[in-house]
C-alpha cells in the first residue's frame, strides 16, 4: 500500500501541474516534495521491517536493493527540487515553470516506478519513460546547443532502450520456451526461480544486449556519446539528477538482469563484461578529464567515470566489491548532484560555464564556491568523505578477488582524472580573477543544499549511521554480494 | 504456419532491403507502410493460428499505430523539405545494400542459440526478423538527416516486434501497450525537435548541428 501511495504522489503531481494554474505551482511543488520524502520513508521503514513488500498483485515489490534506490532518488530529488525553488532561477516565466515541475515529478515517478515493479517488462516501460520525461526538460533553455543535445539524447537512449527491449525478449522467449506461457514469465522473482534451468546460451546472448541496451542509459563507454552533451545542457536541477541518479538507475536494470543471468550462465560471464566496460569508461573519462574546459562538462565526464568504477565494484563481486558499489552509487549521487546545483550558481554569476573565465570563485562567491571546492574534493576521492571509503570498498575487492591488472589500470586511470580536476580546482577557486559583477550574499536557503550534501558525504565517510551497514549487506545480499 | 510465417516475414525483410536501396522520401515512407502493414498481418495470423486473441489486438492496434498515425507524423515532418535526389555524396546504395545483405548473415550467425532451442513452428522465421532490426539499426545509424534517423529507429522497432511475435508469440499486454505508447511519444517528440532545428537550421541535415563538440 505505502509502494502505491509513493508511486501516485509525484504522479499525480505531474498531473496537476500540467493542468493547474501557474500561480500555485511553486507550492505545489515543495509540498509534492515533502509528501514524497514522507512516503519513501514509510517504504524504507517497510522493507526494513519485513525484508520485502509488494502490492498491486505482486507488480510492486520493494526488497532492500529498491529501497536503497528509492532512498537515493529521493534525497536527490529533493536536493535539486529545493534548487529549483530558488527565486529568479534561470529567470523563466511562471508558465515555463509550471511546466519544468510538472516534468520534473514525472522524471521522478519514472525512476520510482523503474526501482519498485517486479515486471522487468514494465521496468523496461518505465526506464524508457525517464528519457522521454527529461527530454523536455534538457531542452529547457531552448538554445542551439540544448536542442542538440536533447536530440542526440533522445535518438541515442532510445536506440540503446530498444536493444535493451531485444535482451528482454530474448529473456522471455528462454522462460517461455523452457516454462510455457505463464501470466508472471516477466517477473524478476519468477524469473530467478526458474534461472537454473534457463537456457545458459540464449541467457548469455540476452545479457550482451542488456547490458549494451540498459548501460547506455547509464552512461558506460562507449555509448556515452550523449552523456556529456545532455548533462551539460540541462538546468543545474535536471543535471543533479541525471547524473546523481538516472544514471544508477540504468545500472539498477542491468543488476536485474545480472542476477539472473550469474544462476543461468554462471557469475563469470557478466562480471568479465562488466570489468570491461568499467575499464573503458574510465579511459574515456581520465583522457577527457586531463584537461577539462568547461565546468559542466568536466561533471558530466566524471559521472562517466564513476559510473565505470561502479561496474569495476559490481564485476570485481564479493561482499566488498557489491556492498562499494551501491555505497558507491550513493556518495556519487550526493557529490555529484551538489557540484551540479553549485554549477548553476556559478554559471549564473559569471555568465558562462566555461572553466578559462572562472576565476576567484571562493572569494567572489563564499558559499557556493567553497562548497564547489569541498565537494569537489570529496568526489576526487579525498578523505574524510564518503567516496574514499567506497572507492577503497571497490579496489580493495579488485586486488583480493585476483583482478591484479584490473585494478592496477583502474588507479592509474583515476590518478589521471584526479590531477586534471584538481588543476581545473585550483584555477577557479583561487587564482586571482577580476572582481565579479555581483557578490554573492550569503543565505540559509543557499547553504542548506550543500551542506546536507557534504554532511551526508561525512557521515558515509566517517561515522556509518547506524543501520547503512545493515542496510547495505541487505542490498548487496539481494544481488548475491 | 511455418510457411505463413516465413513468407510474410521474407516479404518484410525484402522490403526492407528495398528500403535501403531507395533514396526518395515519398518512396521510403511508402515501403515502411508496406513493411508495417505486413507485419501486423504476421501478427494477426500467428495470433489466430496459435489461439492467442490478445495477439490479433496488438496486430490491429501495431496496424493504426505504424501504417497509419505514424506514417501520417512523418510525412508532415517532411513536409516543408526540399527532397533530396539522387544518392547522397559519398554513399552509395550499391554498398549500403552490400552491408545490409552482410547483416542478414550476421544476423544467422548471432541469433543461432535462440534457433538452435526453438522448438515453435515460427522459429525459422526468427533470424529473418532480426536482421530486420539490425539493417534498421544500420539505417539509423547511417542516416544523414533527421529524418533518415526516424525512419531507420521504427525500422528497427518494426523488426524488434516481428521478433517478439515469433519468439514468444507477443509479450504481456502490459508490456506491448507500453512500448506502443513509447513509439508514439517519441515520434511525437522528435517532430517537436524536427519543428525547432527547422526554424532555427532552415534544414534537416545534420552537418549542421554540430555546436556540442569538444
Amino acid at each position: 500500500m505505502t509502494l502505491v501511495v509513493l508511486l501516485l504522489v509525484p504522479l499525480i503531481a505531474a498531473a496537476l501541474l500540467a493542468w493547474g494554474p501557474a500561480r500555485t505551482a511553486r507550492n505545489l511543488h515543495a509540498t509534492t516534495l515533502a509528501a514524497m520524502l514522507g512516503a519513501v520513508l514509510l517504504v524504507i521503514a517497510d522493507v526494513t521491517r519485513d525484508g520485502a513488500v509488494i502490492a498491486l498483485d505482486g507488480l510492486l515489490r520493494a526488497d532492500p536493493l529498491s529501497a536503497w534506490m528509492v532512498g537515493l532518488i529521493a534525497v536527490v530529488a529533493t536536493l535539486a527540487g529545493a534548487e529549483a525553488l530558488a527565486p529568479g532561477h534561470g529567470n523563466v516565466d511562471g508558465e515555463a515553470m509550471r511546466r519544468f515541475y510538472a516534468l520534473f515529478h514525472l522524471f521522478v515517478f519514472t525512476m520510482l516506478l523503474a526501482v519498485t515493479t517486479d515486471d522487468l517488462g514494465l521496468m523496461w516501460v518505465a526506464v524508457e519513460g525517464t528519457t522521454l520525461a527529461s527530454v523536455f526538460l534538457v531542452n529547457f533553455h531552448r538554445t542551439r546547443a540544448s536542442l542538440e543535445a536533447a536530440y542526440k539524447y533522445l535518438l541515442i537512449c532510445s536506440v540503446g532502450i530498444a536493444l535493451a527491449f531485444i535482451g528482454t525478449v530474448l529473456v522471455y522467449f528462454a522462460d517461455v520456451q523452457q516454462f510455457g506461457a505463464e501470466a508472471h514469465a516477466l517477473r524478476w522473482t519468477t524469473l530467478l526461480r526458474w534461472a537454473p534451468q534457463l537456457p545458459p546460451r540464449v541467457v548469455e546472448l540476452a545479457f550482451v544486449f542488456l547490458l549494451v541496451g540498459y548501460g547506455t542509459k547509464a552512461g558506460l563507454a562507449p555509448m556515452h556519446t550523449w552523456l556529456p552533451d545532455a548533462h551539460s545542457e540541462a538546468p543545474a536541477p535536471i543535471s543533479a539528477l541525471m547524473s546523481g541518479v538516472l544514471l544508477s538507475v540504468g545500472l539498477y536494470a542491468v543488476l536485474r538482469f545480472k542476477t539472473v543471468a550469474d544462476v543461468a550462465a554462471g557469475p563469470d560471464f557478466a562480471a568479465r563484461l562488466l570489468v570491461l566496460l568499467g575499464l573503458a569508461s574510465l579511459a574515456v573519462a581520465a583522457a577527457f578529464l586531463w584537461s577539462p574546459t568547461n565546468v559542466k562538462r568536466m561533471l558530466a565526464y566524471s559521472s562517466v567515470e564513476h559510473v565505470g568504477l561502479v561496474a569495476l565494484g559490481l564485476g570485481f563481486g564479493g561482499a566488498w566489491g557489491v556492498a562499494g558499489a551501491l555505497l558507491h552509487i550513493g556518495n556519487h549521487a550526493l557529490a555529484k548532484s551538489t557540484l551540479f546545483i553549485l554549477s548553476g550558481r556559478i554559471r549564473d554569476a559569471f555568465g558562462t560555464a566555461d572553466i578559462l573565465p572562472v576565476r576567484g570563485l571562493v572569494r567572489a562567491m563564499p558559499v557556493t564556491g567553497r562548497g564547489f571546492a569541498l565537494a569537489l574534493l570529496a568526489l576526487l576521492g579525498l578523505p574524510p568523505f564518503g567516496l574514499f571509503v567506497s572507492e577503497l570498498m571497490i579496489l580493495g575487492a579488485g586486488f583480493r578477488g585476483g583482478w591484479w591488472l584490473a585494478s592496477a589500470l583502474a588507479l592509474v586511470l583515476l590518478l589521471m582524472a584526479f590531477a586534471g580536476m584538481l588543476r581545473a580546482l585550483h584555477h577557479m577557486a583561487y587564482e586571482p580573477g577580476p572582481p565579479a559583477a555581483r557578490r554573492e550574499a550569503p543565505s540559509w536557503a543557499g547553504a542548506a543544499p550543500v551542506a546536507v550534501g557534504l554532511g551526508l558525504l561525512l557521515l558515509t565517510g566517517m561515522a556509518w549511521p547506524p543501520g547503512l551497514a545493515t542496510a547495505l549487506a541487505r542490498a548487496a545480499a539481494v544481488l548475491g554480494g | 504456419m511455418t510457411v505463413a510465417s516465413n513468407l510474410l516475414t521474407f516479404f518484410a525483410l525484402a522490403i526492407t532491403l528495398l528500403l535501403v536501396w531507395r533514396r526518395s522520401w515519398p518512396g521510403r515512407l511508402r515501403l515502411f507502410v508496406a513493411q508495417s502493414v505486413l507485419l501486423a498481418l504476421l501478427a494477426a495470423v500467428v495470433g489466430m493460428l496459435a489461439g492467442k486473441r490478445e495477439l490479433v489486438v496488438v496486430a490491429l492496434v501495431f496496424l493504426a499505430l505504424k501504417g497509419w498515425i505514424i506514417p501520417r507524423v512523418l510525412a508532415r515532418m517532411a513536409s516543408g523539405t526540399p527532397a533530396r535526389s539522387g544518392v547522397a555524396p559519398g554513399q552509395s546504395s550499391g554498398i549500403a545494400l552490400l552491408a545490409a545483405g552482410t547483416l542478414v548473415v550476421a544476423a544467422y550467425v548471432i541469433i543461432l542459440p535462440v534457433t538452435a532451442s526453438a522448438t515453435l513452428p515460427t522459429a525459422d522465421a526468427i533470424p529473418l526478423a532480426f536482421a530486420m532490426a539490425l539493417i534498421g539499426l544500420f539505417v539509423c545509424v547511417t542516416g544523414r538527416d533527421v529524418l533518415g534517423h526516424v525512419l531507420g529507429f521504427l525500422v528497427f522497432e518494426n523488426g524488434i516486434f516481428g521478433l517478439a511475435v515469433l519468439a514468444t508469440y507477443g509479450l504481456p499486454g502490459l508490456v506491448e501497450a507500453g512500448v506502443f505508447l513509447d513509439v508514439l511519444v517519441i515520434v511525437l517528440l522528435l517532430e517537436g525537435v524536427v519543428m525547432q532545428i527547422r526554424q532555427e537550421h532552415d534544414s534537416l541535415a545534420l552537418d549542421r548541428l554540430r555546436e556540442l563538440r569538444e
